[in-house]
């Protein structure tokens, strides 16, 4: 990571997100992430380099974007577009030229400053529903210095920031941000740290203790901030009883007085097309969305654990059973 | 995360609940349509004159589905015409005089009079189309003025045909001064005539203002004289009933009729009674059913009502039964032609429009009891179409309220009412009042009281006509004129002869484009030409103003609205206190887009020259299918919150606001206004309209009322307010707006509709965010919100099965309709409106 960068790689701004935090909010997705979970729901936020996609269902085959390569590394085959990611500078110029916006760079470079300015135009949303401002990606707390820039500026604003993290970074980087920061919505996948090295490609390790050590922050009044704890359910990796489970102890004995509220994420498969996009493969092609049962099913397993039953609940879509 | 789309369909749609039996009845008994024994057809009435006619066609000038039958409409109402018997005096009377006479004498005397089973309110029989009254001589000059060659209808249809809009002296559209009725009873306003008759100096007396107050003093009996005869139905029903129980409310009902509407109203009952029979007569007397006449607060000047009765014992379900019989009243209204159209003549809402809560003095919220009553009321009759509500928001609107409208939304595929926003609306009012003088009418002190009429256009009540309907303006002609310089890009080929026109220069000439070297000349001549366009409406509309004015008074809606009996003048000749014409400008994003694209495509990123891009047009995109991609893909779009394009739509809006603002009828004095509704138009006129810079091909659709164009709002709905409200004028920089920090250009308000998904309102936490969204659009937003929630899923199913649901309502800039009574194409053109997901 280079320090001192006040400017940020990023993906796409969502506003009127209402699924990442308390009220209306707009979440911000930067790119980089240290994971590489095999259900991943953003393919495309994990590298921290910028990337060109072709959108064929856009292109209208004009092959403007052929000849606007300065380097010569788009070609066309019969309606189809080859891109020599080899030579490919990323300089932009094929997707600035398509007419049909049918090239898409992915990550784009972005300073704290201009993009406060465009956050700040939904304040009186955020104002009016308890909402704010949620650094997601990818990996937000990859990118420090550029967060903590950024909410100091929208703190100053008085708007409510969240950080969307998987903890697995240097606990510098949360001691940076999170004097910034008044809600942090933690991932916990995993507690076996053999099947998270697995899923993941990195064990839990540093995850644990950063909350650990963020818990103790938060007792000690030392960092005043609001925390939830976010547990995506994945068929046959994270939605089992005996993972559910030991998240539970775990969060009992260390921080279930401080967490406010726990959300089990449903798995989506809406990202089917991405990984299409990026010529990836994806291990969930095929998996359906889990049934109303299923999702109800963890939440008891949780519940019977967890010592703040209450404030479990499960979020985003089951199954439509016909 | 945005939201799978394999969330749970919402296929459940709304449904009635909570019926009485005798509800029930009469709401069934309703949607049976035209297989109802008993319906309230229009009824024809003539002096017997082979010159006489009914159909007052100017009314319909606005409603480009009738042009092709003006004529037999006009025609089948003067052939099923029952002759009436007329007063020995009769031709020598004024026209006003000869109108309150027979309005009087055919609903007294001519019409049935019946009490539908278990009804609870009088009044059933209104839809009339009643004789122009005219002498020879007078029909003569009316038919030279509308339809003879020449005349206002061929002006109209070479208006529409060339795709500038349409424009006509409409009925309807205000707020009658229905509280001063409950209040006074009709018997103050006769005897506030007849004093004003009384003060008249002798010339005068025999003058013009005489015989409009004697007029008027006919018709301030009508009321009285109805309810009469309809106590004398209910008695002779009480001898007859054998149930004890209705033999009670029959005797009940004969006795309000015997006091009300002619006396004050004392409970909430008799108040209920009075004012269905006064605002049915507006109907009949301007042979108008229904569209706009509309009721203004109704949660306040029915609550002293309310509120005593509640005192007296009465239980609150019984007064919200007399309301619910008031409901299946007003939707009588579409009776009047039920063998026509599809759904047995129920199709889009016509607009007797109500609106509850909002701000009261000092920034005071006004919910109360009644408030919540009439929305219980609203859930529980609906779907159903008249009245059509709308709830005020502002501020201070309490989480209550905000909490049972969030529900509302939730179970009903959206908005049951449309929502107004108090601080931009009063802004608006506030800045009319400055612009026309009249801030003794409309100030500080009593401009909360403002209300809207028809579906969001925004009025004050009792002394208001603001012609909110009455010149339908394409913003959008004036960037094909300024492409040609002046000419139609496609010359207009008649239908019928197949006659193509010789092409003209019918706006200004500003020039040969391509010979343009800067935006900024491209943006004068753009200017002018709106100029030109709205100089043509006002022309336009003038014909059947002067017309109106002169030809077809109405004397019983006089009564009603202040300044007519103070003037001695009739409503249509600008005898109301306030007085205005709304220009309601049609395709304003595309409009906006087109310049956006025109500047990016030919000046700022030279893309193509300006004689490459006119040929595009020209040529309807064929064969220019990249650059028509650039300019849809690549310009700055309105709708965005990008506050360049922004600016752009700012600019475009304050060009012709203020080219609005310089003209006033000339016959009457009303001066224009700005408001933006489109109605229909964007859908209906884009087969008139040419291609357009934004890479609009011909034929598809326009920009709807102050929307984004579809699609174009990829930022999400909260960019898209903020455009919406930012080109309405925002807030003031220094704090000092029009009413308080807010700015709104349009006084007359501005249709906004927006579409979401219904995963939005699934479940307790995300309905609080809703009203977050509501409170933010109330800080950020525009005057008025339609809103739909409902998912394209359904939609597509319920094209497909329309007998599933028949009772799904969509809506469309304050338009409700069953959406499966309107055609396939609309029917796409919704499903394929980006709904924002989440």
């Amino acid at each position: 990571m280079e320090t001192q960068r006040l400017t940020a790689n990023y993906l796409h701004l969502q506003r009127l997100s209402t699924e990442d935090g308390p009220g209306i909010r707009t979440t911000v997705f930067l790119k980089g992430c240290p994971l590489h979970c095999a259900w991943c729901h953003n393919p495309e936020s994990i590298g921290k380099k910028s990337h060109i996609q072709w959108l064929s269902h856009l292109c209208i085959g004009c092959k403007t974007c052929v000849l606007s390569c300065p380097g010569g590394c788009i070609s066309m085959e019969n309606g189809k577009l080859r891109i020599d990611y080899k030579i490919c500078a990323l300089c932009g110029k094929c997707a600035e030229a398509c007419p049909a916006n049918a090239l898409e760079i992915l990550g784009k470079e972005i300073n704290s400053q201009d993009l406060s300015e465009e956050l700040l135009k939904d304040q009186a949303f955020f104002a009016k529903s308890g909402g704010g401002v949620t650094l997601s990606g990818g990996e937000p707390a990859l990118q420090a210095d550029f967060c903590t820039a950024l909410m100091k500026l929208l703190k100053e604003q008085g708007v409510h920031t969240a950080l969307d993290t998987c903890g697995l970074v240097p606990q510098i980087n949360l001691e940076m941000i999170l004097p910034y920061t008044d809600l942090v919505m933690y991932d916990l996948k995993l507690m076996d740290a053999g099947q998270h090295q697995q899923f993941t490609g990195a064990s839990n390790e540093r995850i644990l203790q950063n909350l650990r050590w963020l818990v103790a922050k938060v007792r000690d009044g030392s960092l005043p901030l609001t925390l939830w704890i976010r547990t995506p359910l994945i068929p046959n990796a994270t939605a089992k009883k005996e993972n559910l489970q030991a998240i539970a102890v775990f969060l009992n004995e260390t921080t279930v007085d401080l967490v406010e509220r726990w959300e089990l994420c449903a798995f989506n498969n809406l990202c089917r097309d991405k990984y299409m996009r990026l010529g990836m493969n994806w291990n969930y092609q095929n998996q359906a969305l889990m049934s109303r049962a299923e999702l109800d099913e963890c939440l008891e397993w949780t519940k019977q654990v967890y010592r703040k039953p209450q404030t479990v609940s499960v979020t985003g879509a089951a199954r439509v059973e016909e | 995360m945005s939201k799978p789309q394999t969330e749970p369909r919402q296929t459940a749609i709304k449904q009635p609940y909570n019926l009485s039996a005798r509800i029930q009845w009469l709401r069934d008994f309703y949607f049976q349509g035209v297989n109802r024994p008993w319906n309230n057809e229009y009824t024809s009435w003539t002096t017997g004159t082979p010159w006489d006619f009914q159909y007052q066609e100017a009314s319909f000038h606005i409603v480009p589905e009738t042009f092709s039958f003006l004529q037999t409409f006009r025609s089948s109402f003067k052939q099923n015409a029952y002759p009436v018997e007329l007063h020995k005096d009769f031709w020598k009377w004024s026209i006003a005089e000869r109108k309150a006479w027979f309005l009087h004498e055919v609903m007294v005397k001519h019409l049935p009079k019946e009490i539908l089973p278990g009804d609870l309110l009088a009044g059933a029989r209104f839809n009339v189309m009643l004789s122009a009254c005219l002498t020879q001589k007078e029909a003569k000059e009316y038919a030279k003025a509308i339809f003879d060659k020449g005349g206002a209808r061929q002006a109209l249809l070479w208006f529409h045909n060339h795709g500038y809009g349409n424009s006509g002296a409409t009925s309807g559209h205000l707020i009658p001064g229905y509280a001063r009725v409950l209040k006074e009873g009709w018997k103050g306003i006769y005897q506030e005539l007849e004093e004003y008759y009384r003060k008249l100096p002798a010339v005068q007396k025999r003058g013009a203002e005489g015989a409009q107050l004697k007029a008027m003093l006919t018709a301030a009996t009508v009321a009285r004289d109805l309810a009469a005869e309809y106590a004398k139905v209910c008695k002779e029903m009480v001898a007859q009933e054998q149930d004890k129980k209705r033999k009670t409310e029959l005797e009940q009902m004969a006795a309000n009729l015997e006091r009300v509407p002619w006396e004050p109203a004392t409970t909430f009952w008799e108040a209920m009674q009075s004012l269905w029979l006064t605002h049915m007569l507006v109907m009949s007397d301007e042979s108008y059913p229904g569209p706009g006449v509309s009721f203004g607060r109704l949660d306040q000047y029915l609550y002293p009502y309310w509120q005593r009765s509640m005192q007296d014992g009465v239980e609150r379900e019984f007064c919200k039964e007399v309301m619910k019989c008031f409901w299946v009243h007003a939707n009588t209204a579409y009776d009047g032609m039920i063998r026509t159209g599809g759904n047995q003549g129920i199709t889009a809402g016509y607009g007797q429009l109500f609106t509850i809560s909002g701000m009261g003095a000092d920034g005071k919220d006004m919910t109360n009891d009644l408030t919540y009553a009439i929305l219980e009321v609203i859930d529980e009759m609906s779907p159903i179409l008249e009245p059509k509500p709308n709830v005020r928001l502002h501020r201070n609107s309490p989480e209550k309220l905000l909490d049972v409208v969030v529900d509302m939304i939730a179970g009903s595929q959206g908005a049951p009412f449309l929502l107004n926003f108090d601080e931009r609306s009063m802004a608006g009012m506030m800045l009319e009042a400055k612009r026309a003088g009249v801030k003794d009418l409309i100030n500080a002190g009593n401009v909360y009281d403002y209300a809207p009429v028809g579906c969001l256009e925004n009025t004050m009540a009792g002394n208001d006509r603001s012609g909110t309907v009455d010149a339908n303006l394409n913003l959008l002609k004036a960037v094909e004129l300024t492409m040609t310089g002046g000419y139609d890009l496609n010359p207009y080929v008649d239908g019928m002869t197949g006659k193509t026109e010789k092409s003209q220069c019918w706006g200004v000439d500003t020039g040969d484009v391509t010979r343009f070297k800067t935006w900024e000349e491209f943006w004068n001549a753009y200017a002018r030409q709106t100029g030109s366009i709205i100089r043509r409406i006002v022309d336009l509309y003038e014909l059947t103003e002067a017309n109106r004015s002169k030809f077809s008074p109405t004397p019983y809606l006089s009564c009603l609205v202040r300044g007519c009996a103070e003037k001695g003048k009739d409503i249509t000749q600008g005898g109301a206190q306030l007085n205005f014409v709304t220009i309601e400008a049609v395709t304003y994003a595309t409009t906006v887009d087109s310049l956006l694209a025109v500047k990016y495509l030919v000046f700022d990123e030279k893309v193509c020259s300006m004689a490459e891009l006119l040929q595009a047009l020209k040529d309807n995109w064929v064969g220019h299918e990249v650059l028509q991609a650039r300019a849809i893909n690549k310009a700055p779009k309105y709708g965005r919150d990008d506050d360049e394009a922004d600016r752009m739509a700012k600019a475009v809006m304050d060009v012709w606001t203020e080219e609005t603002w310089k003209y006033k009828t000339r016959s009457t004095g009303r001066q224009f206004r700005p408001g933006m509704l489109s109605w229909n138009y964007w859908v209906a006129d884009s087969n008139l309209l040419a291609a357009s810079p934004d890479g609009r091909a011909k034929g598809k659709f326009l920009s709807n009322a102050l929307c984004p164009s579809n699609g174009a709002d990829n930022k999400g709905p909260t960019a898209n307010v903020n455009s919406v409200g930012k080109v309405l004028g925002g807030k003031a920089k220094n704090g000092k707006g029009d009413w308080e920090e807010y700015l709104n250009c349009l006084p007359n308000g501005g249709s906004h509709t927006m579409t979401f998904n219904p995963s939005l309102v699934r479940d307790a936490e995300h309905r609080a965010k809703f009203k977050g969204f509501l409170r933010g659009y109330s800080e950020n937003g525009g005057s008025a919100l339609q809103i739909n929630m409902i998912d394209a899923d359904t939609l597509r199913d319920a094209q497909c099965h329309p007998e599933n649901y028949k009772h799904l309502l969509v809506r469309v800039t304050g338009y409700n309709a069953y959406f499966t009574s309107i055609g396939k194409e609309l029917q796409d053109e919704i499903i394929a409106r980006e709904s924002h997901h989440f």
